[in-house]
């Protein structure tokens, strides 16, 4: 047993949402029987579990407050969010309600479960991914190194160039694999396809000018395909965790969308409901 | 041509531990009897006895009511009366108070609260930056950077029982040469003259004069030898007489640098591995029970062309039993199984064969094949273990262990740390990686914490309460020694600023003033660790390296 104790699956969450559903499901059912209003019942349990939900981000910012671990929080939030959704459904009566105010409610509320679910198996996948590169770079010094990796490219290429007297490597360079170590490339390839074909340019490049350099030049080509190589890990490390951090920059918004119409969908019913 | 620059080697006393005695200072302690029995000859000629006094000591002037050792801080140097009396305080102890410490509190709910808007967005922000430490005032006349004044004397003669020592007594050095807390509090009776003698040249003295030797190992012997021998185990069910017979008979070895950081830290630079002096040699004849007293030694077996780490011994741990007691049960020598190394310092307490077989294996039972049990392990999962002996991590029991396989680098952990620290982050996210494992760049809180060593104000000290190590901001005169000792590079100096972002400067030479930082465990915090309640993924905790349990099958 690792003392980090077992990483959190999927499954048990949503088999708690729906264990939990059960509750609200049968006060629901009760109401009806007894002439009450079904729909007050679970749109109430549904204004609680957004609350909790909402909660999950307060406690980040209490950090120095006993508040619980926030892997306890991110159990609950992502159970609360299943739940959620079971009691939007049992709420509405169906999948898309009528109405545009409803409608743009139910929008912004599947969209919100939807990126929700996403960030939760982005932070599940790219992890071990990152790991398995064998390096770890913080993401803010990213650009750094990048730009170190450009010098040494660029200087490689210089000394190619004074030392052979010949520019077909610097000119082919400047065509290119400069604009590839500019700056992060293939964003989507390694976010999404594991960056083969990042790997299959840099090589194919390469290939190309391979028969037209000397023997000097041709051992600076294999120390700039190493460099490659690098940078290649690098913008790996820049797509994984810039979709780990900017996929609650979606998140939040819609959160925050969601909560506004949940409040006015509140006040409208209480204000005219009746 | 290449181009070179030239430089002096550093020298063994490039930088004395005082000012220098002069020639009549030393011919005037060669005098005394503590050191007239000495004989110079007896020192090496790059080691002369006259240059060790004029180096390696320095005359420190008290007056009464000062503190010379306070219990609990680490010292890294003894102490002779030349004149006057000193006053030991027997346990119990004084109290924090009286002291100078202050009991470490715990933040309430509002101060935590108020932190969310009170946090300032300039970095490491101080109100004063000299602080206000009611208990200390800065002199350097004697050597002693900073005074420590027993608060309300008569009081604590009152309430606590002391003892004199006089003139010619001899007292720290089992703390300066075993890197072990002070046990007791000492302070100046009366005016006193003392000669302080820093760590290195009391090992000279020991190493080359008989008398020295003598007198230092009768004083552990005496005072914490038994107490040593009745913490293992082994010796739990002796009686006090056979006890004693077994401490006189018990041999002190010591293995390493002591200052392995040094060391350690430049072998790590040049990425070569360090050196470890053998204690007990594989295949060799087992000659006596081996006791750790201080420090890490590691237990590896040949294999291939290459050696095996099966495990490391902390303090309190031994090595040989196995062999000896085999030895003894079946009457056929037998030889050790595996080998002893010194990681860095290493104190061992080597008890004979002969008093064990005639004093503890008769009442014993057969003790359990440790090292065969671990060497059956895959050798799969011996990289773990190399790893943490390699990189000296078996030093932490509170290390900042990341799982990467977990870890979404949201650095929610940095954003908890700072929220707890004035905005400050007292960790970086970085480090070393052994497979998904990073131990990042956090105080560990060592078991052996050569930061202290060295601490010109004692700044950094060992929190009395959970032994944490903390820093006394106040008291911090941002030397860096800490800084520079830590094997692990975890404590950063920071440069300190006003209120309105700007670098406090020394009014003298115009250099920032800086000040040690590192993490504090949040002791103040009534969360524990902020970093590990922080992290949503349990990505993150702090581990006791010496207890494996759960780590890829491996177990201390």
């Amino acid at each position: 047993m690792s003392p980090f104790g077992k990483a959190t699956h999927l499954l048990p969450l949503v088999v708690g949402a729906l264990a939990a559903l059960a509750v609200p499901w049968f006060w629901s059912a009760h109401a009806r029987r007894t002439l009450g209003d079904p729909a007050m019942v679970t749109g109430w349990w549904l204004f609680a579990v957004f609350v909790l939900l909402g909660a999950f981000n307060a406690r980040k910012k209490l950090a120095a407050l006993p508040l619980g671990r926030a892997s306890t929080w991110l159990r609950l939030h992502v159970a609360g969010g299943f739940l959620a959704l079971g009691l939007f459904w049992l709420h509405t009566g169906s999948l898309w309600p009528t109405g545009t105010h409803r409608q743009a409610l139910a929008g912004a509320f599947y969209l919100l479960s939807i990126s929700g679910i996403i960030g939760w198996l982005l932070q599940r996948t790219y992890p071990r991914q990152l790991a398995d590169t064998g390096r770890e770079i913080i993401y803010e010094r990213i650009p750094a190194e990048i730009a170190r990796l450009r010098d040494a490219a660029d200087q490689l290429v210089l000394v190619a160039t004074r030392d052979s007297g010949s520019d077909t490597l610097a000119r082919h360079y400047l065509e290119t694999l400069h604009w590839f170590f500019r700056r992060p490339r293939f964003f989507i390839n390694h976010a999404f396809f594991g960056g083969k074909h990042a790997r299959a340019w840099v090589r194919q490049q390469c290939d190309v000018v391979r028969p037209y350099l000397g023997a000097t030049e041709r051992d600076r080509l294999d120390r700039l395909v190493e460099l490659a190589e690098e940078k290649i890990l690098v913008d790996f490390h820049h797509a994984a965790q810039s979709l780990m951090k900017r996929w609650l920059l979606v998140h939040l918004p819609l959160a925050a969308v969601a909560t506004l119409l949940v409040l006015w969908h509140v006040l409208l019913v209480h204000a005219y409901g009746r | 041509m290449t181009n070179e620059s030239s430089t002096h080697r550093p020298q063994r006393w490039d930088t004395p531990f005082g000012p220098g005695l002069s020639d009549g200072e030393i011919d005037s302690l060669l005098a005394r009897p503590e050191f007239s029995g000495i004989r110079a000859d007896r020192f090496p000629a790059h080691m002369p006895l006259r240059e060790i006094l004029r180096n390696d000591t320095r005359i420190v002037r008290l007056d009464p009511g000062e503190l010379i050792v306070r219990e609990g801080d680490y010292g890294h140097s003894a102490f002779v009366i030349l004149s006057g009396k000193a006053r030991v305080v027997l346990a119990p102890g004084l109290p924090p108070e009286l002291l100078g410490r202050h009991k470490a509190r715990q933040k309430g709910w509002w101060q935590t609260i108020s932190k969310l808007w009170q946090n300032r967005r300039i970095p490491e922000l101080r109100s004063n930056r000299r602080g206000s430490p009611t208990h200390a005032n800065a002199s350097g006349d004697t050597g002693f950077e900073t005074r420590l004044f027993v608060q309300d004397i008569p009081a604590a003669l009152d309430k606590h029982r002391t003892a004199v020592l006089e003139e010619g007594a001899i007292f720290g050095e089992l703390a300066a040469l075993g890197r072990v807390p002070r046990t007791t509090s000492m302070f100046a009776a009366t005016p006193i003259e003392l000669l302080e003698i820093r760590w290195q040249g009391l090992r000279e003295l020991r190493r080359h004069d008989e008398g020295w030797r003598r007198r230092i190992d009768e004083r552990y012997r005496a005072n914490a030898l038994q107490s040593h021998l009745r913490a293992s185990p082994l010796f739990a069910q002796l009686d006090e007489a056979t006890l004693a017979t077994l401490a006189a008979g018990t041999l002190f070895e010591t293995y390493g640098s002591f200052d392995w950081h040094v060391t350690y830290k430049q072998l790590q630079r040049q990425n070569t591995p360090a050196d470890e002096p053998v204690i007990a040699r594989e295949g060799d004849h087992a000659d006596g029970l081996l006791l750790v007293r201080a420090g890490f030694a590691r237990v590896a077996s040949k294999l291939g062309s290459g050696e095996r780490t099966l495990t490391y011994l902390g303090v309190g741990e031994h090595h040989g039993l196995e062999e000896l007691y085999e030895a003894w049960r079946s009457g056929k020598p037998r030889n050790l199984d595996t080998s002893l190394k010194a990681v860095g310092y290493v104190d061992v307490l080597r008890v004979p064969t002969a008093l064990l077989e005639k004093h503890v294996f008769p009442t014993m039972a057969a003790p359990e094949q440790r090292f065969a049990v671990q060497s059956r392990r895959p050798l799969a999962e011996d990289g773990f273990m190399e790893w943490i002996v390699a990189e000296r991590l078996m030093n932490g029991p509170r290390a900042m262990l990341i799982d990467l396989d977990r870890c979404t680098r949201c650095d929610d952990c940095v954003r908890a740390c700072a929220a707890t620290h004035d905005g400050n982050p007292r960790f970086v996210r970085q480090g070393k990686v052994f497979d998904h494992w990073q131990v990042t760049h956090a105080c560990m809180h060592c078991v052996d914490p050569v930061c202290l060593i060295g601490c010109p104000t004692g700044a950094i000290h060992r929190s009395p309460h959970g032994g944490t190590v903390v820093i006394n901001d106040s008291t911090c005169v941002g030397c860096g020694t800490c800084a520079n000792s830590c094997p692990y590079d975890n404590i950063v100096m920071v440069a300190i600023r006003d209120g309105s972002a700007g670098v406090f400067r020394d009014a003298a030479d115009g250099q920032p003033i800086l000040k040690a930082t590192k993490c504090d465990l949040c002791s103040d915090q009534a969360t524990g660790p902020a970093c590990v309640s922080a992290c949503p993924h349990d990505a993150l905790q702090r581990i006791d390296f010496r207890d494996l349990k759960g780590f890829q099958g491996l177990e201390s």
